[in-house]
């Protein structure tokens, strides 16, 4: 059951999405929430949607795998439809039944809210989950974020916490599967009983997962003290991030877009 | 002066009740050569590495590494670019998921320009054999390949010397048998300065010296065939010889006379074929 624990679900490809540099699919991943949030009316719900499609397609990860990503998302989906259809007030009375009242705007706008949350998820996956390695997502987070080292803020320490703390989840996974089997070779009882008590049947794992996990913590800071590690400063990186034009061109057409869909917000039906 | 020099090394772990672990030691190793220290647990080989390499600092005496003292601050990091350590755990000494990363995590610390990184980067994962393996995710490795990593890691570095902390406690025969080819090959090819801190036989046995600890002195301290052949006092420490030294010893009890500290078996069977040739 640990096995499957995957973070952030990465499919290696060879898509334009997968070559384009991590930074740039930060900032446009950005641009494309903007757009997302911004939109308003039918016209621009009609781009947005286009968008998201054309960059799964771009992604090349099979359209079944985005879907089934989206399954835990049904119940949030279907709790914000159901709240926005009965506490939305509109105009247009649709229907009138004791206390509830179902306006017409507020079916639109229902949704319009749903789909905003599945192109938010959808194109967040695609764009910067799906298609980008750990490791890059983190050294564009640093490359990103270092302008802000003038300010004191610890952006290389955290980098380097995000690049540890993924080497070691494998590790420490294996690690808990081993403790959970001899736990239960010691008679531990973990799949029974209430709620209560099976959180409570945890307990012989953690603490033995805590305590490993501490030492392994100690002996690593010490072999990268004799590997030299002496914070961010001075620090050089084999892998050099390159911007292509491409990148930028990618950039801009996103940043137009985001814009383009204030503009069409005038058009067509809107809430 | 030899490149290693400890002189006069006291130290005791404050929290554990001031035990002493070493009084007054004395210990030096000369530049190119592929020592062995020995010694059963607790015996001080593991806290005598840490103090070679600067994390742990003795309350009096000093050590010296490559003209470096340790109780330099800010010579600490050229002692340790010159002088890496591997350690027991595999798991616990790699610091990136993807195997090139990881060997390029130290000359990224010394601030050494990406090209250059890149080639040695390559030349380390060469001479380990790991090439092939540059851009596999560290996590899926067999024990002996995540120490071969570890090693590349050093050796990127450019060391003059490179102690092995137990590095072949947790493997299997395979990745022991390869970790020990290496230390030889780097020795002997490179002239890297080995240091390998272990308590199997058979490994201490490949050095050309071997210095013996107990109880934080040294017992014993010269080349394989003179500790072996003082199979007594070993014992006395609580460590064996190798399996093949202790056959030969038995059969020298039984009065079959064979030259002492016998170390392959090829060499004890040649030392047999004359002995039964010459009755």
């Amino acid at each position: 059951m640990l096995k499957d624990i995957t973070l952030g679900q990465f499919f290696p490809g060879n898509s334009l999405l997968h070559k384009t540099d991590a930074r740039f699919k930060i900032l446009i991943l950005i641009a494309f929430l903007v757009a997302v949030i911004a939109a308003k009316s039918a016209w621009s719900f009609l781009a947005v949607v286009v968008v998201t499609a054309a960059f799964v397609a771009l992604s090349r990860i099979p359209v079944k795998i985005v879907l089934k990503n989206l399954k835990p998302l049904i119940f949030i989906l279907v709790f914000t439809g159901i709240l926005n259809i009965f506490f939305y007030k509109g105009e247009t009375l649709l229907l009138h039944w004791s206390f509830i009242k179902i306006y017409k705007e507020g079916l639109i706008y229902a949704g319009f809210m749903m789909l905003r949350l599945v192109c938010l998820v959808c194109g967040s996956f695609v764009i910067l989950t799906y298609t980008t390695s750990p490791l890059d997502m983190t050294d564009a987070i640093e490359k990103l974020l270092s302008p802000l080292k003038a300010l004191h803020v610890p952006v290389h320490e955290f980098a380097m916490m995000m690049t540890i703390a993924l080497r070691f989840i494998p590790t420490l996974v294996e690690e808990t599967d081993k403790i959970m089997c001899a736990q239960k070779a010691r008679g531990a009882d973990m799949e029974s009983g209430s709620l209560l008590k099976r959180a409570k049947a945890l307990v012989p794992i953690l603490i033995p997962l805590f305590v490993s996990a501490f030492r392994r913590a100690d002996e690593l800071a010490e072999a990268m003290e004799c590997r030299c590690y002496h914070g961010g400063e001075g620090r050089t990186r084999m892998k050099q991030m390159k911007s292509r034009f491409s990148d930028w061109a990618f950039l801009l057409l996103m940043m137009v877009f985001a814009v383009g869909v204030f503009f069409i917000n005038g058009y067509g039906v809107r809430v | 002066m030899s490149y290693i020099e400890v002189k006069d090394l006291c130290f005791s772990y404050e929290e554990e009740g001031m035990v002493r672990i070493f009084d007054g030691l004395d210990l030096s190793f000369e530049k190119g050569t592929y020592n062995a220290i020995l010694g059963r647990n607790g015996s001080g080989k593991s806290t005598l590495a840490k103090l070679l390499c600067g994390i742990l600092q003795p309350q009096r005496g000093s050590v010296t590494v490559g003209g470096y003292s340790t109780a330099d601050e800010d010579q600490l990091y050229k002692l340790r670019r010159s002088c890496g350590m591997i350690f027991q755990n595999p798991d616990n000494q790699i610091v990136a998921s993807v195997v090139e990363e990881d060997v390029a995590f130290a000359p990224e610390n010394l601030g050494i320009e990406p090209n250059e990184i890149r080639r040695r980067v390559d030349a380390a994962l060469a001479e380990v054999g790991m090439s092939e393996y540059a851009t596999h995710a560290t996590h899926k490795l067999s024990g002996g390949q995540k120490q071969r990593v570890a090693i590349a890691g050093v050796l990127a570095m450019m060391p003059d010397c490179i102690i092995f902390d137990e590095a072949t406690a947790m493997l299997d025969p395979v990745g022991r048998r390869d970790i020990t080819a290496a230390m030889r090959r780097l020795n002997k090819e490179h002239g890297i300065t080995v240091i390998n801190i272990t308590h199997y036989m058979n490994e201490a046995a490949e050095a050309d010296r071997i210095v013996v600890l107990d109880k934080g002195e040294v017992i014993m301290d010269g080349t394989p065939r003179e500790v072996f052949s003082h199979g007594d006092k070993l014992r006395a420490a609580n460590l064996a010889t190798p399996q093949i030294t202790e056959l030969c010893d038995m059969l020298t009890e039984a009065g079959i006379e064979l030259p002492k500290g016998i170390l392959h078996t090829m060499e004890a069977a040649d030392a047999i074929e004359n002995y039964v040739k010459g009755l």
